[in-house]
């Protein structure tokens, strides 16, 4: 379950609708790929394919056929955008979704649909070399699709904290910007330890994570943010709920009683939830707000989610 | 009539039964001896109002089913196959976006959706030569899909944190009870059972066919218009605090149809308690299958409907 | 007791039914005759009220039919459609007792008055044993005998028949054909019949009314309106016509 643009937990929701789009997206990539082939058996003509390619694995163990020197990429993940940027290499993406909109440099690059439906002509058009998809994303179906084509479909998949860095040098191989890369790695992985080096309090918190307020979204088992809260000195309450993003139950949420609210900014998300109304959290005025796009992109915004989750995670309880 | 009273005391026995078990199942254990503050807030700020919100919703989507299939002489009718449930969630849609939280603007605007709906279908299949049946159930087709896909369009245009809420709702989901939705759906069910008992009779004549129904005495024109009313009234308020719970209204008139024959006298009244008493049911298991997590009580009243519902179609 | 006065009856543009006239009183059977579509249904939708005139005027017991409630012209007009099928299962009884309707309250349950009434009713056309059998199981013919009990069962004193006969075997066409006319006879009824065997309306009713392309074509006794000329006119069929030996009424034999 990652990051497809928008709120990654809103992905399970809106599933169903997501099915019919994805049959309808390899229908209408089969019908693309098919009237397309001719163009690009031109375009490949057209350009001499003297570049020396080489060989990657990618996050899903493929081996994928890159060009020596990649010079222009899409990215169909706001986080992935992130990342390529981090790693000294935005100048080289030529498309990206409708929600890649950080760093700001993004906002100004091509448009090729969003993470759900990306335009399957839209990206040809760009004429990329490389096409950088996130794993469950949905997405496996139309890369497989794209396989036919110039381009070549590169998954990359960053499940928490703990890929960041790494994903960031391999992008820094991909683009052959190795010591930028490196530097961004190396800042991620510092950021990271010194919050691990920070006192803390001798008791984790109790944190509840709502993602929104009138039926009660929250993180599960599965989800990398339940890491982050633990990093940062707390423990998520619904850590043991199975699954990602689990619809919680009021009852629960009111026995769990938690000390520390954090709301990730959404307008349907201002406040807790009334069944929260009476918790410590509550009580004591421990609701915070954190951005929602920094908690729910994994990608190198995660410290600055990180040092600020530490941060109120270690502020006073201020309340009545 | 000793055997109908027989089953209606077993009916209600049922429907206790289904509130008690209901109130003291929940993904929360707690406990009615040893009551601790928590424990009370569970049961009375958020299980109680929705277990009842429930039987109410259940009660109104059954009634409104039950007059409905008597009226169109077509055992299959439901509040859904009008478009009255959708004319319903794009009222509450609507209202969601344009008015946001102001209170009340959610049923109002359900049960508008819900009129102009029946209202639509009704002109549409009024003829020169009186409505015939086909033509009602075919323009209630043409007016569902004409208004999903309304609904599909406005909640692509959404922003997907705003989606959110409404997707989960639009599958049928009682998690956001209040005591005032209670009393809202509870007087709107009352007062369906009442009026729709009032015409039982006249419905009686309506199922044989509307010509012999005027023939004997009814007031054909009225008695539609009263049952379209109250429908739209039943299935307005139970689709804004819950969403589109669906088969209800379908699945509980028929089974009341095998144990106590065609008499809407029986019928209907039998199906508001029967309506309760599936729907209190169904979301218990909405709350405690996958508990601490839940699932939208129409998937349960579909998984228990669908297959229901296929049987007795192959049985007839 | 019921008066139809120059009624005509519109489809659209076209007339169905054009300034037909009828009049029945208490103890008449009217027979209605004609081939298929010459408006004979359409004037007895029009004579309950089930069509309105575009023209003219009903009149029932003295007062415009358009003016009285649906319950009270129940109350005194009862019908027997042609057949009418519920996809839900319904008993014979229950289907006898709808026919009480209008004499019963709102919320109405029947009263053992009621009961009794539809019970006599079912007697009548011979169908003592059917009360609790369902409506979809019976027989076309017998269905046809039930939709009569229920006329029956309104205690409305004027009948409207629609080919009540149609479906019946001999025994049971003569009963129906003799129980009504007992009823005029005796009780006070009137009844307006429409058949297709003009031997049995010669045989019952007082007066025939022939109908021909919406309009009305002879009305009378049977000797005058079943004239060998008229029903090669109306029906384009040739005919012989004699006496019936057995009643000496007038008796029409098509020839082929």
């Amino acid at each position: 379950m990652f990051d497809l643009g928008f709120r990654i937990w809103d992905l399970g929701l809106i599933g169903m609708k997501c099915r019919s789009v994805e049959w309808l997206m390899i229908f209408l990539v089969l019908t693309l790929a098919g009237s397309m082939l001719v163009a690009c058996d031109r375009q490949q003509a057209e350009i001499p394919a003297v570049a020396e390619m080489r060989t990657m694995k990618d996050d899903l163990g493929r081996d994928v056929r890159l060009p020596e020197k990649v010079t222009r990429a899409v990215s169909l993940a706001p986080s992935i955008t992130e990342m390529v940027f981090a790693a000294g290499a935005g100048d080289r993406l030529v498309g990206v979704t409708s929600y890649c909109d950080h760093p700001t440099a993004a906002k100004n690059i091509q448009k090729i649909g969003d993470t759900q439906s990306p335009n399957i002509e839209a990206i040809i058009a760009v004429r990329p070399e490389v096409i950088l998809v996130s794993t469950a994303s949905q997405l496996e179906a139309f890369a497989s699709a794209l396989e036919g084509q110039s381009a070549a479909v590169f998954v990359l998949d960053i499940r928490g904290l703990g890929d960041v860095a790494d994903r960031l040098r391999r992008l820094g191989q991909i683009f052959s910007s190795g010591e930028r890369a490196e530097l961004a790695a190396i800042e991620f992985e510092n950021r990271i330890a010194a919050v691990k080096r920070r006192p803390r309090a001798k008791r984790p918190a109790r944190v509840l994570l709502q993602i929104s307020e009138a039926d009660l979204f929250t993180i599960g088992r599965d989800s990398f943010i339940t890491e982050l809260i633990e990093r940062a000195g707390g423990m998520s309450v619904t850590a043991d709920i199975p699954g990602g993003y689990p619809k919680l139950s009021k009852e629960t949420a009111l026995a769990l009683d938690p000390e520390v609210i954090i709301l990730s900014d959404s307008p349907d998300n201002l406040k807790p939830n009334d069944a929260l109304r009476n918790s410590a959290a509550v009580r004591s005025g421990r609701v915070y707000r954190v951005n929602a796009d920094i908690l729910s992109r994994p990608g190198p915004r995660l410290a600055d989610a990180l040092e600020q989750l530490a941060a109120l995670l270690r502020q006073e309880p201020t309340g009545n | 009539m000793k055997r109908a009273n027989y089953i209606f005391l077993l009916l209600i026995a049922g429907l206790a039964a289904a509130l008690v078990a209901a109130m003291l199942l929940g993904s929360e254990r707690v406990s009615v001896f040893e009551m601790t503050e928590q424990g009370r807030a569970i049961l009375f700020d958020i299980r109680i109002p929705r277990v009842l919100l429930g039987a109410c919703v259940g009660a109104s989507l059954a009634l409104a089913g039950a007059s409905l299939q008597a009226l169109l002489r077509n055992p299959l009718a439901e509040p859904y196959l009008l478009g009255v449930s959708n004319g319903a969630a794009l009222g509450t849609l609507l209202a969601f976006v344009l008015l946001g939280d102001v209170a009340g603007a959610r049923p109002v605007m359900a049960f508008a959706g819900a009129a102009i709906a029946t209202f639509a279908v009704y002109q549409m299949a009024k003829s020169r030569a009186g409505m015939n049946v086909e033509r009602l159930v075919l323009s209630g087709v043409i007016i569902t899909t004409f208004l999903s896909s309304i609904i599909v369009l406005l909640t692509s245009l959404l922003d997907a944190a705003r989606l959110r809420g409404y997707t989960f709702w639009l599958l049928g989901d009682l998690s956001q009870a209040t005591y005032n939705g209670f009393y809202l759906t509870l007087a709107a069910a009352a007062a369906g059972t009442i009026v729709l008992s009032s015409q039982a009779r006249a419905l009686n004549l309506m199922m044989i066919g509307e010509r012999d129904a005027f023939d004997h005495g009814v007031e054909v024109g009225r008695v539609r218009i009263i049952i379209f009313g109250a429908a739209s009234v039943l299935v307005g308020t139970s689709v804004a605090a819950s969403g589109s719970v669906g088969y209800v209204g379908l699945i509980v008139p028929h089974i009341v149809r095998l144990v106590v024959g065609s008499d809407n006298r029986l019928v209907v009244p039998m199906s508001a308690i029967a309506g309760a008493i599936f729907v209190v049911l169904a979301d218990t298991v909405a709350r405690t299958a996958i508990a601490p997590r839940e699932l939208p009580v129409g998937a349960i009243t579909a998984l228990i409907g669908a297959p229901l519902f296929i049987f007795l179609l192959r049985r007839n | 007791m019921l008066e139809a006065r120059n009624i005509s009856v519109r489809y659209g543009p076209c007339d169905v039914l054009r300034e037909v006239s009828l009049s029945l009183s208490e103890g008449r059977m009217v027979a209605l005759l004609g081939p298929n579509g010459a408006g004979k249904t359409t004037l007895l939708k029009a004579l309950n009220g089930t069509l309105p005139a575009a023209a003219g005027s009903v009149v029932l017991d003295g007062r415009p039919l358009a003016e009285l409630s649906r319950r009270e012209a129940a109350r005194r007009v009862a019908v027997v459609a042609q057949e009418n099928e519920t996809k839900f299962p319904v008993t014979v009884l229950d289907f006898v007792l709808s026919g009480r309707f209008a004499h019963g309250g709102a919320f109405g349950w029947e009263r053992a008055e009621d009961i009794s009434v539809a019970e006599r009713a079912l007697a009548e056309c011979d169908l003592q044993n059917y009360a609790t059998r369902l409506m979809n199981q019976l027989s076309g013919g017998e269905r046809q005998r039930v939709v009569l009990a229920r006329a029956l069962a309104t205690e409305a004193k004027i009948l409207l028949l629609d080919e009540p006969t149609a479906n019946l075997d001999l025994a049971h066409q003569a009963m129906i054909f003799r129980l009504v006319r007992g009823r005029c006879d005796t009780e006070g009824f009137a009844a307006v019949v429409i058949t297709h065997d003009l031997n049995l309306a010669a045989e019952f009713a007082d007066e025939l009314i022939l109908l021909h392309r919406g309009g009305l074509f002879a009305a009378g006794a049977a000797e005058e309106v079943l004239s060998e000329a008229n029903i090669a006119e109306v029906f384009g069929v040739r005919s012989l016509r004699d006496a019936n030996p057995a009643t000496g009424k007038v008796r029409i034999t098509p020839v082929f």
